[in-house]
Protein backbone atom coordinates (compact mmCIF):
# COMPACT_ATOMS: atom_id res chain seq x y z
CA UNK A 1 0.00 0.00 0.00
CA UNK A 2 1.61 3.11 -1.10
CA UNK A 3 0.77 6.85 0.60
CA UNK A 4 1.48 10.48 0.15
CA UNK A 5 5.01 11.68 1.65
CA UNK A 6 5.31 15.30 2.51
CA UNK A 7 8.73 16.70 3.03
CA UNK A 8 8.32 20.17 4.45
CA UNK A 9 11.49 21.43 4.91
CA UNK A 10 12.15 21.12 0.94
CA UNK A 11 8.92 22.80 -0.14
CA UNK A 12 9.07 26.71 -1.90
CA UNK A 13 5.42 27.07 -2.15
CA UNK A 14 5.71 26.60 -6.42
CA UNK A 15 2.33 25.49 -6.37
CA UNK A 16 3.63 23.11 -8.81
CA UNK A 17 1.69 20.13 -7.40
CA UNK A 18 -1.81 22.14 -7.17
CA UNK A 19 -1.33 23.15 -11.04
CA UNK A 20 -0.54 19.72 -12.10
CA UNK A 21 -3.38 18.11 -9.98
CA UNK A 22 -5.66 21.10 -10.88
CA UNK A 23 -5.24 20.28 -15.02
CA UNK A 24 -5.12 16.82 -14.77
CA UNK A 25 -7.76 15.62 -12.23
CA UNK A 26 -11.52 15.01 -13.96
CA UNK A 27 -13.09 15.85 -10.37
CA UNK A 28 -10.98 19.37 -9.87
CA UNK A 29 -11.69 20.04 -13.43
CA UNK A 30 -15.63 20.17 -13.05
CA UNK A 31 -15.46 23.31 -10.99
CA UNK A 32 -15.27 25.29 -14.71
CA UNK A 33 -12.68 26.92 -15.10
CA UNK A 34 -11.74 27.19 -11.50
CA UNK A 35 -8.18 26.47 -9.82
CA UNK A 36 -9.33 23.21 -7.58
CA UNK A 37 -6.67 20.94 -6.93
CA UNK A 38 -7.10 17.98 -4.48
CA UNK A 39 -3.61 18.67 -2.88
CA UNK A 40 -3.30 22.04 -1.37
CA UNK A 41 -0.17 23.14 0.45
CA UNK A 42 -0.42 25.80 2.79
CA UNK A 43 1.75 28.01 4.72
CA UNK A 44 1.97 28.53 8.73
CA UNK A 45 4.30 30.14 10.33
CA UNK A 46 5.58 26.62 11.18
CA UNK A 47 6.37 26.64 7.46
CA UNK A 48 4.29 24.41 5.09
CA UNK A 49 1.82 21.67 5.09
CA UNK A 50 0.24 19.63 2.74
CA UNK A 51 -3.39 18.69 2.59
CA UNK A 52 -4.20 15.48 0.71
CA UNK A 53 -6.00 12.57 1.28
CA UNK A 54 -3.54 9.76 2.77
CA UNK A 55 -5.43 6.75 1.93
CA UNK A 56 -5.55 5.67 5.74
CA UNK A 57 -6.39 1.92 6.78
CA UNK A 58 -8.75 2.59 9.04
CA UNK A 59 -10.48 5.67 7.09
CA UNK A 60 -12.87 7.49 9.28
CA UNK A 61 -14.42 9.26 6.47
CA UNK A 62 -16.14 6.18 4.88
CA UNK A 63 -17.78 5.05 7.81
CA UNK A 64 -18.77 8.80 8.04
CA UNK A 65 -20.30 8.78 4.75
CA UNK A 66 -23.91 9.05 4.50
CA UNK A 67 -24.55 9.24 1.09
CA UNK A 68 -22.42 6.02 0.80
CA UNK A 69 -20.11 8.18 -1.98
CA UNK A 70 -16.93 6.95 -0.46
CA UNK A 71 -15.90 4.04 -0.46
CA UNK A 72 -12.76 1.89 0.39
CA UNK A 73 -11.85 0.80 -3.82
CA UNK A 74 -10.41 -2.74 -4.71
CA UNK A 75 -7.19 -1.51 -4.68
CA UNK A 76 -7.67 -0.52 -1.17
CA UNK A 77 -7.48 3.43 -2.09
CA UNK A 78 -10.27 5.42 -1.12
CA UNK A 79 -12.39 6.15 -4.20
CA UNK A 80 -15.90 8.69 -4.49
CA UNK A 81 -18.78 8.67 -6.52
CA UNK A 82 -19.34 12.20 -6.67
CA UNK A 83 -22.92 12.12 -8.25
CA UNK A 84 -23.46 10.70 -4.56
CA UNK A 85 -22.19 13.23 -2.39
CA UNK A 86 -25.24 15.20 -1.05
CA UNK A 87 -22.63 17.63 0.66
CA UNK A 88 -23.43 16.67 4.40
CA UNK A 89 -19.64 17.31 5.45
CA UNK A 90 -19.74 14.50 7.60
CA UNK A 91 -16.38 13.61 6.10
CA UNK A 92 -14.76 16.69 6.25
CA UNK A 93 -15.90 16.29 10.33
CA UNK A 94 -13.92 13.17 10.84
CA UNK A 95 -10.50 13.67 8.29
CA UNK A 96 -8.28 14.28 10.89
CA UNK A 97 -6.00 15.67 7.99
CA UNK A 98 -8.45 17.76 6.85
CA UNK A 99 -8.47 16.74 3.35
CA UNK A 100 -11.38 17.16 2.05
CA UNK A 101 -11.70 19.97 -0.52
CA UNK A 102 -14.99 21.04 0.97
CA UNK A 103 -17.01 23.39 -2.60
CA UNK A 104 -19.84 25.21 -0.92
CA UNK A 105 -20.91 26.35 -4.57
CA UNK A 106 -21.60 22.99 -5.76
CA UNK A 107 -22.62 22.06 -2.15
CA UNK A 108 -19.82 18.83 -2.39
CA UNK A 109 -16.86 17.55 -0.90
CA UNK A 110 -14.10 16.13 -2.96
CA UNK A 111 -11.26 14.45 -2.50
CA UNK A 112 -7.76 12.73 -3.92
CA UNK A 113 -8.91 9.60 -5.63
CA UNK A 114 -5.95 9.07 -7.62
CA UNK A 115 -8.09 9.83 -10.71
CA UNK A 116 -5.09 11.11 -12.72
CA UNK A 117 -4.74 7.47 -13.82
CA UNK A 118 -0.93 7.59 -12.23
CA UNK A 119 -0.95 5.05 -9.28
CA UNK A 120 3.18 5.12 -10.08
CA UNK A 121 3.69 8.27 -9.77
CA UNK A 122 0.71 10.41 -9.00
CA UNK A 123 0.66 13.85 -11.29
CA UNK A 124 1.28 15.91 -8.17
CA UNK A 125 4.15 13.81 -7.03
CA UNK A 126 5.66 14.01 -11.08
CA UNK A 127 4.99 17.87 -11.01
CA UNK A 128 7.30 18.57 -7.47
CA UNK A 129 10.71 19.11 -8.51
CA UNK A 130 12.00 20.52 -5.00
CA UNK A 131 12.13 16.76 -3.61
CA UNK A 132 9.09 17.76 -1.18
CA UNK A 133 6.43 15.13 -2.64
CA UNK A 134 6.82 11.57 -2.87
CA UNK A 135 4.26 8.82 -3.29
CA UNK A 136 5.81 5.45 -1.88
CA UNK A 137 5.01 2.40 0.24
CA UNK A 138 3.65 2.86 3.91
CA UNK A 139 5.65 0.06 5.08
CA UNK A 140 9.07 1.92 3.75
CA UNK A 141 7.47 5.69 5.43
CA UNK A 142 7.20 3.58 8.93
CA UNK A 143 10.50 2.21 8.34
CA UNK A 144 11.90 5.85 7.67
CA UNK A 145 9.97 7.09 10.96
CA UNK A 146 11.45 4.53 12.99
CA UNK A 147 15.08 5.52 11.65
CA UNK A 148 14.32 8.96 12.08
CA UNK A 149 13.14 8.58 16.04
CA UNK A 150 16.36 6.43 16.13
CA UNK A 151 18.75 9.80 15.00
CA UNK A 152 15.87 11.94 17.06
CA UNK A 153 15.45 13.84 14.01
CA UNK A 154 12.86 15.33 12.90
CA UNK A 155 13.02 17.72 15.55
CA UNK A 156 10.45 20.27 14.82
CA UNK B 1 -10.48 -3.13 12.72
CA UNK B 2 -6.82 -3.33 10.67
CA UNK B 3 -7.37 -6.92 8.63
CA UNK B 4 -10.02 -9.35 8.07
CA UNK B 5 -8.91 -12.97 8.62
CA UNK B 6 -10.87 -15.92 7.25
CA UNK B 7 -12.11 -17.92 9.79
CA UNK B 8 -12.42 -21.90 9.83
CA UNK B 9 -15.83 -22.38 7.94
CA UNK B 10 -18.42 -24.32 9.51
CA UNK B 11 -21.34 -23.43 7.88
CA UNK B 12 -22.55 -21.72 10.48
CA UNK B 13 -25.91 -19.40 9.78
CA UNK B 14 -25.44 -15.48 10.88
CA UNK B 15 -28.72 -14.12 11.48
CA UNK B 16 -29.50 -9.97 11.23
CA UNK B 17 -32.18 -8.76 12.22
CA UNK B 18 -32.63 -4.86 10.43
CA UNK B 19 -31.57 -3.71 7.09
CA UNK B 20 -30.01 -0.60 7.70
CA UNK B 21 -26.44 0.33 7.92
CA UNK B 22 -25.51 -2.08 10.90
CA UNK B 23 -26.69 -4.63 8.75
CA UNK B 24 -24.96 -4.25 5.64
CA UNK B 25 -21.89 -3.37 7.48
CA UNK B 26 -21.85 -6.21 9.27
CA UNK B 27 -22.86 -8.15 6.49
CA UNK B 28 -20.38 -7.40 4.14
CA UNK B 29 -17.80 -8.13 7.10
CA UNK B 30 -19.54 -11.54 7.68
CA UNK B 31 -19.28 -12.86 4.01
CA UNK B 32 -15.67 -11.75 3.69
CA UNK B 33 -14.51 -13.64 6.96
CA UNK B 34 -16.72 -16.36 6.43
CA UNK B 35 -16.68 -17.52 2.94
CA UNK B 36 -19.10 -20.33 3.76
CA UNK B 37 -21.25 -19.64 6.18
CA UNK B 38 -25.11 -18.52 5.18
CA UNK B 39 -26.14 -15.20 5.90
CA UNK B 40 -29.65 -13.98 6.76
CA UNK B 41 -31.15 -10.49 7.10
CA UNK B 42 -34.65 -10.13 8.63
CA UNK B 43 -35.88 -6.05 7.45
CA UNK B 44 -38.99 -4.93 8.27
CA UNK B 45 -39.23 -2.66 5.37
CA UNK B 46 -40.58 -3.29 1.86
CA UNK B 47 -37.22 -2.05 0.24
CA UNK B 48 -33.51 -2.99 0.14
CA UNK B 49 -31.41 -1.70 2.34
CA UNK B 50 -30.70 2.15 1.89
CA UNK B 51 -29.16 5.07 3.41
CA UNK B 52 -31.69 6.47 5.81
CA UNK B 53 -30.14 9.94 6.25
CA UNK B 54 -31.14 10.35 2.58
CA UNK B 55 -34.80 10.76 3.02
CA UNK B 56 -35.51 14.35 3.25
CA UNK B 57 -33.05 15.08 0.34
CA UNK B 58 -35.31 12.56 -0.98
CA UNK B 59 -38.78 14.39 0.40
CA UNK B 60 -37.36 17.35 -1.18
CA UNK B 61 -36.21 15.72 -4.41
CA UNK B 62 -32.81 16.69 -4.18
CA UNK B 63 -32.36 13.45 -5.08
CA UNK B 64 -33.39 10.46 -7.16
CA UNK B 65 -35.30 7.36 -5.63
CA UNK B 66 -32.86 5.51 -7.66
CA UNK B 67 -30.42 7.24 -5.87
CA UNK B 68 -31.76 6.81 -2.64
CA UNK B 69 -32.19 2.89 -3.03
CA UNK B 70 -29.10 1.97 -3.38
CA UNK B 71 -28.68 -1.47 -2.54
CA UNK B 72 -30.48 -3.47 -4.93
CA UNK B 73 -31.14 -6.91 -5.25
CA UNK B 74 -27.87 -7.42 -7.45
CA UNK B 75 -25.65 -6.11 -3.90
CA UNK B 76 -27.20 -9.12 -1.85
CA UNK B 77 -26.96 -11.66 -4.27
CA UNK B 78 -22.98 -10.41 -4.77
CA UNK B 79 -22.46 -11.33 -1.17
CA UNK B 80 -24.70 -14.31 -0.96
CA UNK B 81 -26.60 -12.48 1.10
CA UNK B 82 -30.46 -14.17 1.64
CA UNK B 83 -32.52 -11.10 1.97
CA UNK B 84 -36.04 -11.46 3.58
CA UNK B 85 -38.26 -8.09 3.11
CA UNK B 86 -41.48 -7.39 4.59
CA UNK B 87 -40.60 -9.82 7.73
CA UNK B 88 -40.75 -8.40 10.99
CA UNK B 89 -38.70 -9.97 13.81
CA UNK B 90 -41.37 -10.80 16.40
CA UNK B 91 -39.78 -12.76 19.22
CA UNK B 92 -36.79 -14.68 19.88
CA UNK B 93 -36.33 -18.07 21.75
CA UNK B 94 -32.58 -17.92 23.23
CA UNK B 95 -32.42 -21.53 24.14
CA UNK B 96 -33.15 -23.00 20.91
CA UNK B 97 -32.16 -19.85 19.26
CA UNK B 98 -34.49 -19.20 16.92
CA UNK B 99 -36.47 -15.62 15.95
CA UNK B 100 -39.78 -15.52 15.59
CA UNK B 101 -40.97 -13.46 12.20
CA UNK B 102 -43.83 -12.65 10.93
CA UNK B 103 -43.76 -11.84 6.74
CA UNK B 104 -46.70 -11.26 5.05
CA UNK B 105 -49.22 -12.37 7.34
CA UNK B 106 -47.58 -15.67 7.96
CA UNK B 107 -45.31 -16.60 10.50
CA UNK B 108 -41.66 -18.41 10.19
CA UNK B 109 -38.78 -19.60 12.21
CA UNK B 110 -35.46 -18.78 11.46
CA UNK B 111 -32.59 -20.48 13.40
CA UNK B 112 -29.53 -18.81 14.22
CA UNK B 113 -25.85 -19.71 15.28
CA UNK B 114 -24.98 -16.09 16.06
CA UNK B 115 -27.24 -13.65 15.69
CA UNK B 116 -26.59 -9.68 15.23
CA UNK B 117 -29.87 -7.01 16.57
CA UNK B 118 -29.32 -4.45 14.24
CA UNK B 119 -33.09 -2.59 14.60
CA UNK B 120 -31.89 0.76 14.83
CA UNK B 121 -34.67 3.14 16.34
CA UNK B 122 -37.82 4.42 15.53
CA UNK B 123 -39.40 8.06 17.02
CA UNK B 124 -40.91 9.07 19.72
CA UNK B 125 -44.96 9.57 19.90
CA UNK B 126 -46.35 11.09 23.02
CA UNK B 127 -50.42 11.08 24.14
CA UNK B 128 -50.35 15.12 22.93
CA UNK B 129 -49.28 13.78 18.98
CA UNK B 130 -50.28 9.77 18.74
CA UNK B 131 -49.33 8.34 15.96
CA UNK B 132 -51.70 8.60 12.82
CA UNK B 133 -51.04 7.19 9.57
CA UNK B 134 -53.48 10.18 7.96
CA UNK B 135 -51.25 12.50 9.01
CA UNK B 136 -49.04 12.46 12.51
CA UNK B 137 -45.93 10.37 11.46
CA UNK B 138 -41.99 10.49 12.09
CA UNK B 139 -39.57 11.01 9.45
CA UNK B 140 -37.73 7.89 9.61
CA UNK B 141 -37.68 5.45 6.54
CA UNK B 142 -38.33 5.26 3.31
CA UNK B 143 -42.38 4.86 3.39
CA UNK B 144 -42.50 7.86 5.91
CA UNK B 145 -40.56 9.92 3.26
CA UNK B 146 -42.98 8.49 0.31
CA UNK B 147 -45.88 9.40 2.55
CA UNK B 148 -45.00 13.29 3.20
CA UNK B 149 -44.07 13.79 -0.31
CA UNK B 150 -47.51 12.65 -1.19
CA UNK B 151 -48.83 15.26 1.32
CA UNK B 152 -46.47 17.86 0.08
CA UNK B 153 -48.40 19.67 -2.04
CA UNK B 154 -48.07 23.77 -2.49
CA UNK B 155 -50.29 25.66 -0.52
CA UNK B 156 -50.10 22.59 2.21
CA UNK B 157 -49.38 23.61 5.75
CA UNK B 158 -47.41 21.34 7.96
CA UNK B 159 -46.22 21.38 11.60
CA UNK B 160 -43.39 19.78 13.14
CA UNK B 161 -42.89 19.15 16.35
CA UNK B 162 -38.49 19.56 17.49
CA UNK B 163 -35.67 21.18 15.82
CA UNK B 164 -33.22 18.42 16.09
CA UNK B 165 -31.33 17.60 13.15
CA UNK B 166 -34.22 15.38 11.61
CA UNK B 167 -37.02 17.74 12.26
CA UNK B 168 -35.18 20.39 10.40
CA UNK B 169 -33.71 18.17 8.05
CA UNK B 170 -37.45 17.12 7.50
CA UNK B 171 -38.66 21.12 7.53
CA UNK B 172 -36.26 21.79 4.75
CA UNK B 173 -37.23 18.86 2.62
CA UNK B 174 -40.98 20.05 2.97
CA UNK B 175 -40.40 23.77 1.63
CA UNK B 176 -38.30 22.67 -1.28
CA UNK B 177 -41.79 21.24 -2.23
CA UNK B 178 -43.63 24.49 -1.30
CA UNK B 179 -45.37 23.25 2.11
CA UNK B 180 -45.47 26.20 4.63
CA UNK B 181 -43.58 24.57 8.13
CA UNK B 182 -43.61 25.66 11.23
CA UNK B 183 -41.13 24.15 14.01
CA UNK B 184 -41.81 23.85 17.24
CA UNK B 185 -38.97 23.61 19.67
CA UNK B 186 -39.23 23.15 23.37
CA UNK B 187 -35.60 24.03 23.97
CA UNK B 188 -33.97 27.05 23.68
CA UNK B 189 -31.56 26.23 20.78
CA UNK B 190 -32.10 24.17 17.10
CA UNK B 191 -30.23 21.23 16.86
CA UNK B 192 -30.41 20.29 20.34
CA UNK B 193 -27.45 20.76 22.45
CA UNK B 194 -24.90 20.73 19.72
CA UNK B 195 -25.30 24.36 18.96
CA UNK B 196 -24.86 27.10 21.46
CA UNK B 197 -27.58 30.49 21.44
CA UNK B 198 -25.68 32.49 19.46
CA UNK B 199 -25.06 29.43 16.62
CA UNK B 200 -29.10 28.45 16.50
CA UNK B 201 -29.95 32.26 16.26
CA UNK B 202 -27.74 31.82 12.85
CA UNK B 203 -29.08 28.72 11.60
CA UNK B 204 -32.82 29.98 12.50
CA UNK B 205 -32.22 33.16 10.59
CA UNK B 206 -30.52 31.22 7.66
CA UNK B 207 -33.73 28.70 7.58
CA UNK B 208 -36.59 31.16 8.33
CA UNK B 209 -35.41 33.82 5.59
CA UNK B 210 -37.23 31.55 3.70
CA UNK B 211 -41.29 33.01 3.45
CA UNK B 212 -42.53 28.97 4.11
CA UNK B 213 -40.59 28.49 7.33
CA UNK B 214 -41.11 29.33 10.53
CA UNK B 215 -39.52 27.93 13.63
CA UNK B 216 -40.34 28.71 17.18
CA UNK B 217 -38.14 27.89 20.35
CA UNK B 218 -39.60 27.62 23.70
CA UNK B 219 -42.84 26.69 23.02
CA UNK B 220 -44.30 23.20 22.88
CA UNK B 221 -47.60 21.12 21.74
CA UNK B 222 -49.39 19.95 24.28
CA UNK B 223 -52.41 18.61 22.46
CA UNK B 224 -53.75 17.58 19.14
CA UNK B 225 -56.71 17.11 17.03
CA UNK B 226 -58.29 16.32 13.57
CA UNK B 227 -60.34 18.72 12.47
CA UNK B 228 -62.04 18.29 8.51
CA UNK B 229 -59.09 16.99 6.38
CA UNK B 230 -56.56 18.54 8.63
CA UNK B 231 -55.42 18.47 12.58
CA UNK B 232 -55.72 21.43 15.04
CA UNK B 233 -52.50 22.07 17.43
CA UNK B 234 -52.54 23.27 20.87
CA UNK B 235 -49.42 24.88 22.08
CA UNK B 236 -48.63 24.93 25.82
CA UNK B 237 -49.48 29.14 26.16
CA UNK B 238 -52.94 27.84 24.52
CA UNK B 239 -52.99 29.46 21.44
CA UNK B 240 -54.12 27.07 18.58
CA UNK B 241 -53.21 26.53 14.56
CA UNK B 242 -54.73 24.64 12.04
CA UNK B 243 -52.32 22.40 9.23
CA UNK B 244 -53.01 19.73 7.14
CA UNK B 245 -50.40 17.37 8.44
CA UNK B 246 -47.76 16.62 11.26
CA UNK B 247 -44.09 15.28 11.60
CA UNK B 248 -43.25 14.47 15.28
CA UNK B 249 -39.41 14.62 15.82
CA UNK B 250 -38.82 14.92 19.68
CA UNK B 251 -36.68 11.91 19.52
CA UNK B 252 -36.13 8.34 18.90
CA UNK B 253 -36.10 4.87 20.92
CA UNK B 254 -34.16 2.02 20.31
CA UNK B 255 -36.35 -0.88 18.66
CA UNK B 256 -36.09 -3.55 21.27
CA UNK B 257 -39.65 -5.07 20.86
CA UNK B 258 -39.21 -8.23 19.41
CA UNK B 259 -35.89 -9.19 23.01
CA UNK B 260 -38.80 -8.79 25.21
CA UNK B 261 -38.58 -11.43 27.98
CA UNK B 262 -35.62 -13.32 25.80
CA UNK B 263 -32.91 -12.93 28.24
CA UNK B 264 -30.92 -10.10 26.52
CA UNK B 265 -30.36 -7.36 28.99
CA UNK B 266 -31.60 -3.73 27.99
CA UNK B 267 -32.31 -0.44 29.40
CA UNK B 268 -34.30 1.26 27.46
CA UNK B 269 -31.02 0.29 24.94
CA UNK B 270 -29.48 -2.84 24.58
CA UNK B 271 -26.39 -2.92 26.71
CA UNK B 272 -23.46 -4.50 24.67
CA UNK B 273 -20.00 -5.35 26.25
CA UNK B 274 -17.17 -3.92 24.12
CA UNK B 275 -17.23 -6.78 22.02
CA UNK B 276 -20.71 -5.67 20.80
CA UNK B 277 -22.19 -8.95 22.29
CA UNK B 278 -25.28 -8.66 24.24
CA UNK B 279 -26.04 -10.62 28.10
CA UNK B 280 -26.58 -13.74 25.64
CA UNK B 281 -23.57 -15.30 24.62
CA UNK B 282 -23.66 -15.57 20.67
CA UNK B 283 -26.09 -12.72 20.52
CA UNK B 284 -24.54 -9.05 19.13
CA UNK B 285 -25.83 -6.01 18.79
CA UNK B 286 -24.69 -2.75 16.76
CA UNK B 287 -25.98 0.75 15.61
CA UNK B 288 -28.83 2.75 16.86
CA UNK B 289 -30.89 0.13 18.89
CA UNK B 290 -27.79 -0.15 21.42
CA UNK B 291 -24.98 1.80 23.57
CA UNK B 292 -21.38 2.52 22.72
CA UNK B 293 -18.59 4.03 24.20
CA UNK B 294 -17.56 7.96 24.56
CA UNK B 295 -14.29 7.36 23.02
CA UNK B 296 -12.73 10.69 24.78
CA UNK B 297 -14.53 9.56 28.49
CA UNK B 298 -14.94 5.94 27.93
CA UNK B 299 -18.38 6.64 29.37
CA UNK B 300 -21.16 4.29 27.67
CA UNK B 301 -23.66 6.63 26.09
CA UNK B 302 -26.24 6.83 23.49
CA UNK B 303 -24.68 8.14 20.34
CA UNK B 304 -27.37 7.15 17.61
CA UNK B 305 -25.01 8.28 14.34
CA UNK B 306 -24.17 6.81 11.42
CA UNK B 307 -20.52 6.51 11.69
CA UNK B 308 -21.30 4.29 15.17
CA UNK B 309 -23.42 1.99 13.60
CA UNK B 310 -21.12 1.42 10.30
CA UNK B 311 -17.76 0.80 12.72
CA UNK B 312 -19.90 -0.89 15.84
CA UNK B 313 -21.28 -3.65 13.32
CA UNK B 314 -18.14 -4.42 11.52
CA UNK B 315 -16.65 -5.35 15.51
CA UNK B 316 -19.29 -7.54 15.86
CA UNK B 317 -19.44 -9.04 12.58
CA UNK B 318 -15.58 -10.07 13.64
CA UNK B 319 -16.61 -11.14 16.93
CA UNK B 320 -19.60 -13.75 15.32
CA UNK B 321 -16.74 -14.73 12.94
CA UNK B 322 -14.25 -16.09 16.30
CA UNK B 323 -12.33 -13.04 16.55
CA UNK B 324 -11.39 -10.89 19.17
CA UNK B 325 -11.98 -6.89 18.61
CA UNK B 326 -13.26 -4.44 20.68
CA UNK B 327 -15.12 -1.00 19.43
CA UNK B 328 -13.64 1.96 21.07
CA UNK B 329 -16.75 4.20 20.48
CA UNK B 330 -17.21 7.65 18.99
CA UNK B 331 -17.94 11.28 20.28
CA UNK B 332 -21.50 12.63 19.20
CA UNK B 333 -21.43 14.11 16.41
CA UNK B 334 -23.35 15.59 13.71
CA UNK B 335 -23.09 17.82 10.20
CA UNK B 336 -25.12 19.34 8.08
CA UNK B 337 -25.94 22.37 5.28
CA UNK B 338 -29.11 24.38 4.82
CA UNK B 339 -28.97 26.62 2.37
CA UNK B 340 -25.93 26.75 1.69
CA UNK B 341 -25.06 27.31 5.26
CA UNK B 342 -23.09 24.70 7.15
CA UNK B 343 -22.90 23.55 10.26
CA UNK B 344 -20.41 20.91 11.84
CA UNK B 345 -20.44 19.95 15.87
CA UNK B 346 -18.65 17.44 17.87
CA UNK B 347 -19.42 17.13 21.70
CA UNK B 348 -21.29 18.59 23.80
CA UNK B 349 -21.20 22.33 23.14
CA UNK B 350 -23.75 23.61 26.13
CA UNK B 351 -21.51 21.35 28.79
CA UNK B 352 -20.73 24.38 30.99
CA UNK B 353 -18.72 24.50 34.54
CA UNK B 354 -16.28 26.45 36.41
CA UNK B 355 -13.11 24.16 34.78
CA UNK B 356 -14.81 25.00 31.56
CA UNK B 357 -12.40 27.44 29.58
CA UNK B 358 -14.41 28.66 25.80
CA UNK B 359 -12.35 29.94 22.63
CA UNK B 360 -14.75 31.63 20.40
CA UNK B 361 -14.43 33.17 16.43
CA UNK B 362 -17.09 35.63 15.30
CA UNK B 363 -17.40 37.57 11.70
CA UNK B 364 -20.90 37.97 10.32
CA UNK B 365 -20.24 34.84 8.38
CA UNK B 366 -18.52 32.52 10.46
CA UNK B 367 -18.96 31.49 14.07
CA UNK B 368 -17.06 28.95 15.63
CA UNK B 369 -16.07 28.00 19.56
CA UNK B 370 -14.20 25.56 21.34
CA UNK B 371 -14.32 24.74 24.88
CA UNK B 372 -11.91 23.43 27.08
CA UNK B 373 -11.93 21.65 30.04
CA UNK B 374 -8.36 21.64 31.83
CA UNK B 375 -6.63 23.02 28.55
CA UNK B 376 -7.91 19.89 26.79
CA UNK B 377 -10.57 20.65 23.54
CA UNK B 378 -13.34 18.62 24.66
CA UNK B 379 -16.07 20.17 22.18
CA UNK B 380 -16.06 22.17 19.13
CA UNK B 381 -19.02 24.21 16.81
CA UNK B 382 -18.37 25.62 13.51
CA UNK B 383 -20.90 27.66 11.26
CA UNK B 384 -20.64 28.89 8.06
CA UNK B 385 -16.71 27.70 7.66
CA UNK B 386 -16.20 24.48 8.75
CA UNK B 387 -13.61 23.74 6.13
CA UNK B 388 -11.40 21.17 8.14
CA UNK B 389 -13.10 20.05 11.38
CA UNK B 390 -11.72 17.16 11.38
CA UNK B 391 -8.39 18.40 12.36
CA UNK B 392 -10.21 19.70 15.64
CA UNK B 393 -12.12 16.20 15.98
CA UNK B 394 -8.39 14.59 16.09
CA UNK B 395 -7.10 17.08 18.65
CA UNK B 396 -10.85 16.03 20.88
CA UNK B 397 -10.55 12.34 20.43
CA UNK B 398 -6.43 12.66 21.04
CA UNK B 399 -7.20 14.60 23.79
CA UNK B 400 -4.16 16.99 22.67
CA UNK B 401 -4.00 19.86 24.81
CA UNK B 402 -4.91 23.38 23.57
CA UNK B 403 -1.72 24.82 23.65
CA UNK B 404 0.24 22.13 21.60
CA UNK B 405 -2.34 22.05 19.22
CA UNK B 406 -2.59 25.45 17.79
CA UNK B 407 1.30 25.43 17.33
CA UNK B 408 0.56 22.77 14.53
CA UNK B 409 0.78 24.08 11.27
CA UNK B 410 -2.69 22.64 9.77
CA UNK B 411 -4.44 23.36 12.89
CA UNK B 412 -4.36 26.76 11.19
CA UNK B 413 -7.19 25.99 8.75
CA UNK B 414 -9.40 26.84 11.43
CA UNK B 415 -9.98 30.44 12.12
CA UNK B 416 -10.90 30.34 15.58
CA UNK B 417 -7.16 28.58 16.00
CA UNK B 418 -5.74 31.21 13.45
CA UNK B 419 -6.47 33.75 15.56
CA UNK B 420 -6.28 32.37 18.96
CA UNK B 421 -2.86 31.48 17.99
CA UNK B 422 -2.39 35.38 16.71
CA UNK B 423 -3.60 37.08 19.62
CA UNK B 424 -4.82 34.31 22.62
CA UNK B 425 -6.18 36.74 24.92
CA UNK B 426 -8.56 39.11 22.40
CA UNK B 427 -10.44 35.42 20.95
CA UNK B 428 -10.48 34.00 24.38
CA UNK B 429 -12.88 36.71 25.23
CA UNK B 430 -14.51 37.31 22.03
C1 LIG C 1 -33.76 11.89 8.49
C2 LIG C 1 -32.52 11.35 9.16
C3 LIG C 1 -31.30 12.00 8.96
C4 LIG C 1 -30.16 11.52 9.58
N1 LIG C 1 -28.97 12.17 9.35
C5 LIG C 1 -27.85 11.72 9.93
C6 LIG C 1 -26.60 12.37 9.70
O1 LIG C 1 -26.52 13.37 9.00
N2 LIG C 1 -25.49 11.88 10.29
C7 LIG C 1 -25.55 10.75 11.08
O2 LIG C 1 -24.51 10.33 11.57
N3 LIG C 1 -26.70 10.12 11.31
C8 LIG C 1 -27.85 10.58 10.77
N4 LIG C 1 -29.04 9.92 11.02
C9 LIG C 1 -29.04 8.75 11.91
C10 LIG C 1 -28.69 7.47 11.15
O3 LIG C 1 -29.58 7.33 10.10
C11 LIG C 1 -28.75 6.29 12.09
O4 LIG C 1 -27.79 6.43 13.09
C12 LIG C 1 -28.48 4.97 11.36
O5 LIG C 1 -29.39 4.79 10.31
C13 LIG C 1 -28.56 3.79 12.31
O6 LIG C 1 -28.44 2.61 11.59
P1 LIG C 1 -28.98 1.20 12.16
O7 LIG C 1 -28.63 0.22 11.10
O8 LIG C 1 -28.47 1.00 13.52
O9 LIG C 1 -30.55 1.33 12.34
P2 LIG C 1 -31.72 1.91 11.46
O10 LIG C 1 -31.20 2.79 10.40
O11 LIG C 1 -32.73 2.46 12.38
O12 LIG C 1 -32.32 0.63 10.74
C14 LIG C 1 -32.98 -0.38 11.44
C15 LIG C 1 -33.80 -1.22 10.50
O13 LIG C 1 -34.33 -2.30 11.22
C16 LIG C 1 -35.68 -2.47 10.91
N5 LIG C 1 -36.37 -3.12 12.05
C17 LIG C 1 -36.68 -2.57 13.25
N6 LIG C 1 -37.28 -3.49 14.03
C18 LIG C 1 -37.36 -4.62 13.32
C19 LIG C 1 -37.86 -5.94 13.59
N7 LIG C 1 -38.43 -6.25 14.76
N8 LIG C 1 -37.77 -6.87 12.61
C20 LIG C 1 -37.20 -6.57 11.41
N9 LIG C 1 -36.69 -5.37 11.12
C21 LIG C 1 -36.76 -4.40 12.06
C22 LIG C 1 -36.18 -1.09 10.63
O14 LIG C 1 -37.34 -1.12 9.82
C23 LIG C 1 -34.99 -0.47 9.92
O15 LIG C 1 -35.05 -0.71 8.54
C24 LIG C 1 -30.22 10.38 10.42
C25 LIG C 1 -31.44 9.74 10.61
C26 LIG C 1 -32.59 10.21 10.00
C27 LIG C 1 -33.89 9.50 10.23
Amino acid sequence: MKAFRFIAENCDLCRKCEEACAQVCGSSKKQSGAYVPHIRVMQSPEGPFMRLCKHCEDAPCVDACIGESLQRGPNGLIIQDEDRCIGCFMCNMVCPHGAMKTIMSQEKAFKCTLMCGKEEKPTCVFACDRGALFFDDLRAQNNEKRRAKLRGYPKK
Amino acid sequence: MKKIKTASTTGRQHVIVGNCIAAVSAAETLRKMNPQDSIVIIGEEDVPSYSRCLITYFLGDMITRKHLLSHDAQWYAERNVELMLSSRAEGLDVKNRQVMVRQNGKNKTVSYDTLLVATGSTPIFLPAFPYDPDGIIGMRNYADSVRLKSWAKKGKKAVIIGAGFVGLKSAYGLVKQGVQVKVVELLPTVLGRMTDLEASARVKARLTRHELLEIELNNSVIATRKRGDGYVVTYQDGTEEACDFIVASVGVRACTDFLKDSGVDIDRIVLVDDRQQTSVDGIYAAGDVCRSRHIVTGEWIYNAIWPVAAAGARIAAANMSGEKLTYEGNIPMNSVDFYELWITAIGNVQDEGPDVEEITFKTPAIYQKVKLRGGVPFAFMSIGNVDGAGIIRGAIVGKTPWEEFVRRPNAKVLPVVNSYAADPAATACA
